[in-house]
């Protein structure tokens, strides 16, 4: 998987995303705000990415070919990163998909449509929340 | 006071009104001219699907087919009143309101039948919205269009400065995700538009056989047995919906051969039939329930599933998952074998009195649970007193109570529930 990075601090961001246009917008606002962004597509490797780029905050769909986003945090959370901090979108927003992801430790959770600026408002909350690390 | 007109009377007189032959009636009826003809020589009771669904084709008012339309437009009022919390002395005015001003009074019903349907309708759609996966998906596809329609346009709003390769990128996007989204939102409004023709298509299987079992199929079975089965099923296009539909009519028809008609026609209380049915309880509601004008039927599993319904006005049943955890049908699922009698209440103030039975299906085995079933009767009951019965509600989805220790899941019919 040839993830993109974009170079600039505040911090770094694994966008976790299978829809390109989304994905797209979503990288360049946080870019924007001068976070390092790589964009990866696929669930069945999601894991190797956050593994190898090491990222501050992960934002993760749901829905993903491969493997489901419930099961990327469940992984996460059971794995060296346990403490990584993890925005899950998803467009569904019933409340057993929220009861799901609170359960598997998700630390926010936003359904789509979401406005840009609640959405770099949440990364930034997690990247200088205490202790999450 | 004047002897009340039969209501297979006032059908006779009605289609012979509006020039209609009984034949052509009784086809788009789904019955029989014969039984039509007894019908409407009253040697035949008719209420329920089956008397609602001759006063679409007549088009006229349920009322104007009822034996006592008085009194069934002063229930009606009064129930209605109850819905929005009248005193039950101002409730005591229906009668004289309905005396003085019936117009008033028929429309006010008309509305709260309206309302009523409408809350039908919204657990319908919200029904499918839970278990339909192609809605879902084609929701999901639109939510998701949108997100990158939003974003797309905001940073552009937002960024006036944006680099011109980046501009020709998101006008790309947008022109994209603009064609999609109006492709999906096509395609939810044809789902719906499928619906609204009536054909079924769109339609999980367990719905179109609820349906079709909602309308007059029963009836044949009494003098055809199973044997009216297969031409019965013949017009659902859905192998799957068939079977269910042809499952639940051949337990009908092996209880109507179990207990014969006359008999469920004579007896007013399932009491009255327990010992004819060798004291199966569950075979006595499900003929009263099937049979009987003015009677409801739920029957579910041992996970609180409903299986088969009869739908009664002004007891609304869900078609598919589970119904109010107060009703003694999920009670008698822990006592099998014990029947229960219970007074109930319903959020407009109607009185119900059911009759609820669970039981083992099939035979017992050592290595094996048994596989229960439970079987719950409503029938009205307006005289009983009203302190005396359960606060009961639909289901949670629709139902307006607050305060309920028993709610698991928000209404959709007001924010504080």
């Amino acid at each position: 998987m040839n993830d993109r990075a974009l170079p600039g601090p505040p911090g770094r961001v694994l966008l976790i995303e299978d829809e390109a246009n989304i994905a797209t917008a979503i990288a360049f606002i946080l870019q924007r705000d001068g976070w390092q962004v790589w964009t990866h597509c696929d669930g069945a490797t999601a894991l190797d990415a956050v593994a190898r780029h090491d990222p501050d905050v992960v934002v993760l769909d749901v829905m993903l070919p491969g493997k489901s986003g419930f099961d990327i945090l469940g992984a996460i959370r059971s794995g060296a990163q346990k403490a990584l901090p993890v925005l899950m979108l998803t467009a569904k927003g019933q409340a057993r998909d929220r009861d799901r992801a609170e359960a598997l430790g998700v630390n926010q959770f936003m359904t789509k449509p979401f406005s840009n600026s609640d959405l770099l408002a949440a990364v930034r909350a997690l990247a200088t929340t205490p202790a999450t690390r | 006071m004047a002897k009340a007109v039969p209501t297979g009377a006032r059908i006779r007189e009605r289609r012979l009104g509006a020039k209609v032959a009984q034949a052509a009636l009784a086809r788009e009826a789904g019955i029989s001219p014969s039984y039509l003809n007894l019908i409407e020589h009253d040697r035949r009771p008719i209420g329920g699907a089956l008397l609602n669904r001759i006063a679409d084709i007549l088009a006229v008012p349920l009322a104007a087919l009822s034996e006592d339309s008085d009194e069934a437009v002063v229930a009606a009022l009064r129930a209605a009143g109850a819905a929005q919390g009248l005193r039950d002395d101002v409730l005591d005015e229906a009668a004289a309101i309905v005396r003085r001003h019936p117009d008033w009074a028929a429309a006010f019903v008309a509305q709260a039948d309206s309302l009523a349907a409408q809350a039908r309708t919204i657990e319908a759609l919200s029904d499918r919205l839970t278990n339909d996966p192609t809605l879902a998906d084609a929701l999901h596809e639109l939510l998701s269009t949108v997100s990158v329609v939003r974003s797309t346009a905001a940073i552009l709003a937002q960024t006036p400065d944006i680099d011109r390769n980046w501009l020709g990128r998101f006008h790309a996007n947008l022109d994209t995700d603009s064609r999609r989204l109006a492709e999906g939102a096509e395609a939810v409004v044809s789902y719906f538009d499928r619906e609204d023709a009536g054909d079924g298509s769109g339609l999980l299987p367990a719905e179109i056989a609820a349906r079709f079992l909602d309308g007059p199929v029963f009836d044949r079975l009494e003098t055809d047995g199973i044997a009216a089965i297969p031409d019965l099923v013949a017009g659902l296009e859905d192998r799957v919906a068939a079977g269910l539909a042809g499952a639940a009519l051949a337990e009908a028809a092996r209880d109507a051969a179990r207990l014969p008609a006359e008999l469920v026609d004579a007896a007013e209380t399932p009491e009255d039939l327990t010992e004819a049915a060798g004291g199966d309880l569950a075979l006595v509601l499900r003929r009263l329930g099937r049979r009987k004008p003015g009677r409801g039927l739920v029957v579910c599993d041992a996970a609180g599933a409903i299986l088969h319904r009869r739908v009664v006005p002004g007891f609304p049943l869900p078609v598919m998952g589970a119904g109010c955890p107060l009703w003694p049908l999920y009670e008698a699922l822990s006592q099998p074998g014990r029947p229960l009698r219970v007074s109930l209440t319903t959020p407009d103030g109607a009185r119900w009195r059911a009759h609820a039975v669970a039981h083992a299906e099939g035979a017992a085995g050592f290595d094996t649970p048994p596989v229960l079933r439970a079987t719950m009767l409503l029938t009205r009951a307006d005289t009983a007193p009203a302190a005396a019965g359960r606060p009961v509600g639909p289901s949670c989805r629709v139902c307006p109570r607050t305060g309920c220790t028993a709610r698991r899941e928000p209404s959709i019919l007001s924010s504080s529930a």
